[in-house]
């Protein structure tokens, strides 16, 4: 008994000074490890610091920070690179200006034939590439036949509709259509144009060769781009020879830019009312919305053409009284000034800086006006919780927030508290982009749209694109008359016709709700009071947070 | 000696505990009880400095964040406690069943905790996070099946040594199952050496749930967690919005002191001879 009771409490000594030890070591190592993480965080902020010191001596260049999404992908035009319309490397024939409409870049000029199936784009002459090349109608039939043979790789610039591109002379091309197809122009102008010689689809991703204003010289994967003048630009050459544009955080940007070692920096709504030395906030026009979409379905299981099934609707967004009360009930200009700081303008649909885009304008804040046509469609608030029900249903719904966009989640939290006064309740939901595409169809989504080609249209409102692609009519909105607008709109054989068509199906779809759109979003960048970025050739920013600032880099001044 | 007082270390220690017991506790009963509209958003109170009203300042949507911390520990401390729970059961069943059965049964636990152990800790809370979906599920789930490899080893060692004591081996020829003898000799003998384990992972499990949180894998920006305050304050400590990220930073670091605290103040009342070894 007595050895017993000794083991006993050797046991427990035993244990106690191994429990101890093992503890203590491991305390430790997850402790050096915490460490070790954020020294490296460091080092490697500290890193991209360096590199501005280094490249900020030289006094003829300057150090942008214009976020993150021009890493992310290639810059081979083949594959899509700036096809929203904001190329520097690489030209397209033709680019669009502060008032969206086309004018000549490559080409000096264009015609349409009677029957809108051929384009005859006339070349610009005495055009070299940066490696001296010079560029002929030659170039442009390849570029445009590369994407055609790799169209898989390119989901930007869709060229299905294309049946031949031919070179007519040098300096002479025409494209021959299979159908008519209004939107052709967006489609040239979103193609930027290749050497026919030199390209290579893989030096490309980092080294493309263009004919534009700059050309890359070099290229060190998510921390800088540098580009230097391309000599050989038929266009003048522009005032600064380097421009390094550099990978960071948001928050190491900024405070890079208060110590000076930044001459552009891409600020979100957050640092807006913030003052740093020596250098201007600039808040300019974008032609990007965003907005929500509202699943126009009930709940229910259905099959797209390959017979896949899936979940589809929301049963209370699927109401139009939820939908049309919230579009005109909620008070946008609040919502924009409790999210953003006030950045933003109002939106109830796309933005007036685009010929397609509907011009037909609303009230909200129409608080009354929204409660009666709930409570008319039965939505009441029985129960005294400041949420209306109809029968068992709550009018109640998610709203996913998608991706690591802070100001996307800042928006939603702002309707949902806005909604409140509806008496609707929303659950903003932070997703990452996989889940967010997974409940699409069923669960609202705050969306970002900017761009200048009205095809957007089709593919948010035509019934033929619910479940057919990803992020394509997410709502399943589905009216015979709107689909019937927009064929009418690619079938038009000239602009006006189209543009007309174009609106009419807006007006078609904003009538049944489809989207609660809440704000035109601005895009704001503290810039250098010795740098000019000559505002005035700005064109409305299309989508790419933050980074169309560069559209007209030949352009700025360093004084 | 003369130790009349009662005012002695034991007692000293004792009060300790209780104080960071009680802490703790109430910050958690808090949390779990609290009405969401107190940290709710209150657009007309954007960004305050730290006052009266607001202990703790607020963020840029107006939620004071004394709450939100309050909350967000709370949340924090459940993960902690599924995790410990968890982690504790499966330490407490492998551990014994490798010493006990010894052979092919303790080289399986012994590869299934090599393994654990050497993959960075960080990185194997990620990819489960990842694979349970991320959220809140993803984190709890990658928090508890990751910490029972360093308890499991001290339960085995503990019990492979008491495998040969004679009264172990005295009931085994008297016929006793391997069960009960799991349970009447080996359980009463590991417990405390194990209860101490379990309170000091959970420091451990807190902080991975922080850390997790703040590199955007583990629970949602919509749910009040230190994680999340702590990376939302990013965007703000350069513009000099210093109460964001200290003070949650301030009551994690709390939280996990005081848990160690306990751990090591236990051991040392259960253990009043360790100062002789």
């Amino acid at each position: 008994m007595k050895s017993k009771s000794i083991s006993l409490v050797l046991g427990i000594i035993l244990a106690f000074s191994m429990v101890g030890c093992g503890q203590k070591a491991a305390t430790e190592s997850t402790e050096a490890q915490s460490q070790a993480e954020d020294t490296q965080k460091v080092e490697s902020q500290t890193g991209s610091a360096d590199s501005t010191v280094e490249t900020a001596d030289d006094a003829e260049s300057i150090n942008v920070y214009i976020g993150g999404s021009i890493f992310d992908s290639s810059m081979d035009p083949v594959k899509g690179f700036m096809s929203y319309g904001y190329p520097f490397v690489n030209e397209a024939l033709i680019q669009a200006d502060t008032n969206s409409e086309y004018v000549a870049d490559l080409a000096t000029d264009w015609e349409v034939s009677e029957d809108a199936l051929t384009y005859t784009f006339n070349l610009r002459e005495g055009v070299t590439f940066s490696d001296g090349t010079p560029f002929t109608a030659e170039d442009v039939v390849f570029t445009y036949e590369e994407v055609q043979k790799n169209q898989a790789n390119n989901e930007n610039v869709d060229l299905t509709k294309l049946k031949s591109v031919e070179a007519d002379g040098d300096y002479k091309v025409v494209f021959t259509l299979n159908e008519c197809y209004s939107p052709f122009l967006d489609t040239v102008a979103m193609l930027q144009i290749v050497p026919s010689d030199s390209y290579n689809s893989e030096t490309f991703d980092t080294a493309p060769i263009g004919t534009g204003a700059y050309k890359v010289a070099q290229y060190d994967t998510n921390q800088q781009i540098i580009l230097q003048i391309n000599e050989s630009y038929w266009g003048g050459t522009p005032d600064i020879e380097q421009v390094n544009i550099i990978s960071m955080d948001q928050d190491t940007a900024y405070s890079n830019a208060v110590s000076g070692q930044l001459d552009v920096v891409m600020v979100g709504s957050t640092y807006i009312n913030e003052t740093i030395d020596s250098m201007t906030l600039h808040k300019l026009e974008t032609m990007d919305v965003r907005n929500v979409s509202l699943p126009t379905l009930t709940e229910q299981v259905m099959k797209d053409s390959q017979g896949n099934e899936y979940n589809v609707g929301n049963n209370v967004t699927s109401d139009i009284a939820v939908r049309k009360a919230l579009s005109i009930g909620i008070n946008r200009q609040e919502i924009i000034d409790n999210a953003f700081n006030g950045e933003g303008k109002p939106a109830v649909n796309f933005t007036d800086n685009l010929p397609w885009a509907s011009t037909d304008d609303y009230e909200d804040n129409q608080v009354d006006e929204a409660k009666k046509i709930l409570e008319d469609a039965g939505w009441t608030d029985a129960d005294g919780d400041g949420i209306r029900e109809k029968g068992d249903l709550k009018c109640s719904f998610d709203l996913i927030a998608p991706g690591n966009d802070e100001d996307r989640y800042k928006l939603a939290t702002a309707l949902a508290e806005n909604a409140k006064n509806l008496g609707i309740e929303i659950n903003v939901r932070n997703e990452s982009w996989d889940v967010a595409v997974v409940e699409e169809n069923t669960t609202p989504i705050v969306w970002g749209w900017g761009q200048f080609s009205p095809t957007v249209i089709y593919s948010t409102y035509d019934s033929e694109m619910f479940l057919e692609a990803q992020y394509a009519n997410v709502t399943g909105y589905t009216n015979a008359d709107c689909d019937a607008a927009i064929e009418k709109a690619f079938a038009a054989s000239n602009q006006a016709d189209a543009n007309a068509a174009w609106k009419e199906a807006q007006a078609i779809g904003d009538s049944e709700y489809p989207y609660l759109y809440l704000v035109n979003i601005e895009h704001s960048y503290f810039v250098k009071d010795n740098l000019d970025i000559s505002e005035s050739t700005q064109i409305p920013h299309p989508h790419g947070h933050g980074s169309p600032i560069i559209c007209n880099l030949k352009d700025w001044v360093l004084n | 000696m003369r130790n009349t007082s009662l005012w002695n270390r034991r007692t000293r220690l004792t009060l300790l505990i209780v104080l960071a017991a009680t802490y703790l506790l109430g910050v958690f009963f808090w949390g779990l009880f609290i009405d969401p509209s107190e940290y709710g958003v209150h657009y007309e109170n954007k960004l305050l400095a730290p006052s009266a009203q607001h202990l703790f300042g607020t963020d840029a949507m107006g939620r004071d964040m004394f709450k939100r911390c309050i909350k967000g520990l709370s949340n924090s401390l459940v993960i902690g406690l599924l995790a410990s729970l968890v982690s504790s059961v499966v330490a407490l069943v492998m551990g014994i069943a490798s010493a006990v059965f010894g052979g092919f049964v303790d080289r399986f636990v012994n590869l299934c905790v090599d393994l654990c152990m050497g993959l960075p800790h960080l990185v194997l809370l990620i990819l489960i996070s990842c694979m349970a979906g991320r959220g809140t599920v993803g984190v709890t789930v990658a928090v508890a099946l990751t910490h029972w490899p360093s308890l499991t080893r001290i339960v085995r060692q503990e019990v492979l040594q008491l495998r040969n004591t004679q009264y172990v081996l005295a009931s085994r020829k008297m016929g006793k199952s391997y069960l009960t003898i799991a349970l009447t000799h080996m359980v009463p003998h590991v417990l405390p050496a194990y209860l101490i384990g379990l309170i000091l992972l959970f420091p451990h499990a807190i902080m991975h749930e922080a850390s997790v949180t703040f590199l955007g894998f583990g629970l949602p920006k919509e749910m009040p967690a230190i994680g999340v305050i702590l990376a939302e304050s990013m965007n703000h400590i350069t513009t000099g919005k210093w109460w964001m990220a200290l003070f949650p930073g301030l009551m994690l670091l709390l939280a996990v002191v005081l848990f160690d605290l306990i751990g090591e103040t236990l051991k040392k009342l259960w253990n009043p001879n360790s100062g002789n070894e």
